[in-house]
């Protein structure tokens, strides 16, 4: 036993069972496709439950199969059995002590109305996004939605190498040759061929499809028609005379 | 090598040996912190329909394949402990490293998809959902992190042959992570 060089005499607990961690694994792994399988089911076939149970239940199968193989908790003392369940049990207690606050928005002498306030405007945003971008948009434009701002995607992308105030000094951009665009260059703007159109094809297909320099690479794929246009708005917004 | 070890680590009153009682304690108060979470979770889910909405942007097959790494590096860990109850360190080592390997895979694979949801705009700002989702995979990826760097050390003893019964307290400790996960991907990926 690994165990008596520091605990003599003492046996683990490991010696009355052996346990065929090889089969315990290909079980688990049996139940983790049903887990993914399942809930396609599901919503395939409308029924709800067939969802919870091979979402939920068989999580809660796959938790038992490695708490008590793998961690070998089945032959624990006993007293660690309780410990867990105490700790189980405290939690449980927690979640249904406030699980009415939280789950209900009103009461018979309360009303949650920011809550209230909040599903309200979700729906309505989730309504307006599966009637407008699902139809025209399809699949692939599902990830670029809720939470989208110009501002951050700006920051996150094109400061880089156009710098956070739109000036050219981004980081990234300093050992660009030719240099990243000065937004705030009246100069930049003289050219009266750079307008609202143009800019946004630069920015969705590269500066290349405007006989400009391969740097400025494409983006269009990380935004919709939609974002593009604010992405080009904000740019814009550098402008001086703006 | 007893003679060096305080004794409050060579008594047990439980009949437990010391380390792994401390990690079972470890693994009670972690049931109270994910399990606070993630109730905590699943009460704002169900109050809240249109999470439905921002929960449908969530990468499945991402999920699905993390999932897979986690419980083969379960796999992987339960044979190191395996290996270091009959003694043989150089293997419980092998077998260890492979779990690190696939607690660095887990860790690739979630940087590849929060930077994808990120740049798209889900940020932890973006509405209670995306916050609830970024603390608790967070707060599991930091146990990842945690785990794999104590199982580095263990490893590296085990190899020389030493300290083999950390092995299983480690192995314990990581069969949680997978647990937790295992009710993470469910929570965060397929209830849509």
């Amino acid at each position: 036993m690994s165990e008596n060089n520091e605990h003599n005499g003492e046996h683990g607990h490991d010696d009355g069972h052996h346990v065929n961690y090889f089969k315990i694994y290909l079980l688990l792994l049996v139940l983790f496709i049903i887990s993914v399988v399942g809930p396609e089911v599901g919503e395939f076939t409308g029924l709800r439950w067939i969802t919870l149970i091979t979402a939920f239940g068989i999580a809660v199968v796959k938790a038992r199969l490695v708490v008590n193989n793998f961690m070998h908790l089945a032959w624990e003392k006993r007293i660690m059995k309780w410990m867990l369940a105490s700790s189980v049990l405290l939690m449980f207690l927690m979640v249904a002590g406030i699980s009415p606050d939280v789950m209900n928005h009103e009461g018979n002498n309360w009303e949650n109305v920011a809550a209230k306030a909040e599903v309200e405007r979700g729906l309505a945003y989730a309504a307006g996004y599966s009637s407008d971008e699902a139809e025209d948009e399809g699949e692939a434009e599902v990830v670029v939605a809720a939470g989208f701002s110009a501002a951050t995607s700006y920051g996150q992308i094109c400061a880089t190498c156009h710098g956070a105030a739109g000036a050219g000094d981004g980081i990234a951009g300093a050992a660009l040759d030719p240099p990243p665009a000065n937004f705030t260059d009246p100069a930049f703007w003289a050219d009266p061929a750079r307008d609202r159109d143009r800019v946004i094809t630069v920015i969705r297909d590269g500066a290349v499809a405007v006989g400009g320099s391969a740097l400025m690479a494409p983006w269009g794929a990380l935004y919709t028609e939609e974002q593009l246009e604010q992405v080009a708005d904000y740019v814009m917004s550098f402008r001086p005379d703006a | 090598m007893a003679h060096a070890r305080p004794i409050a680590t060579t008594r047990s009153a439980t009949g437990i040996p010391t380390p792994r009682l401390a990690v079972w304690w470890i693994l009670a108060s972690e049931v109270v912190i994910f399990g606070g979470l993630l109730g905590v979770y699943i009460m704002h889910r169900i109050g809240h329909p249109e999470w439905a909405e921002a929960a449908s942007h969530t990468q499945t097959w991402i999920g699905a394949i993390n999932t897979f790494v986690l419980l083969t590096s379960s796999f992987t860990c339960v044979l190191a402990h395996q290996a270091a109850e009959k003694g043989n360190g150089k293997e419980a080592a092998k077998l260890l490293g492979f779990t690190i390997l696939g607690a660095l895979m887990f860790l690739m694979i979630k940087s590849y998809e929060w930077t994808t949801e990120i740049i798209a705009g889900y940020t932890i700002t973006a509405n209670t959902f995306w916050s609830f989702y970024y603390t608790a995979a967070g707060l599991h990826a930091l146990h990842v992190i945690a785990g794999a760097i104590i199982m580095g050390f263990i490893a590296v003893d085990a190899f020389r042959g030493r300290e083999l019964h950390r092995v299983e307290i480690i192995g314990i400790y990581w069969h949680f992570v997978d647990v937790v996960w295992i009710f993470l991907f469910p929570l965060l990926y397929i209830a849509k």
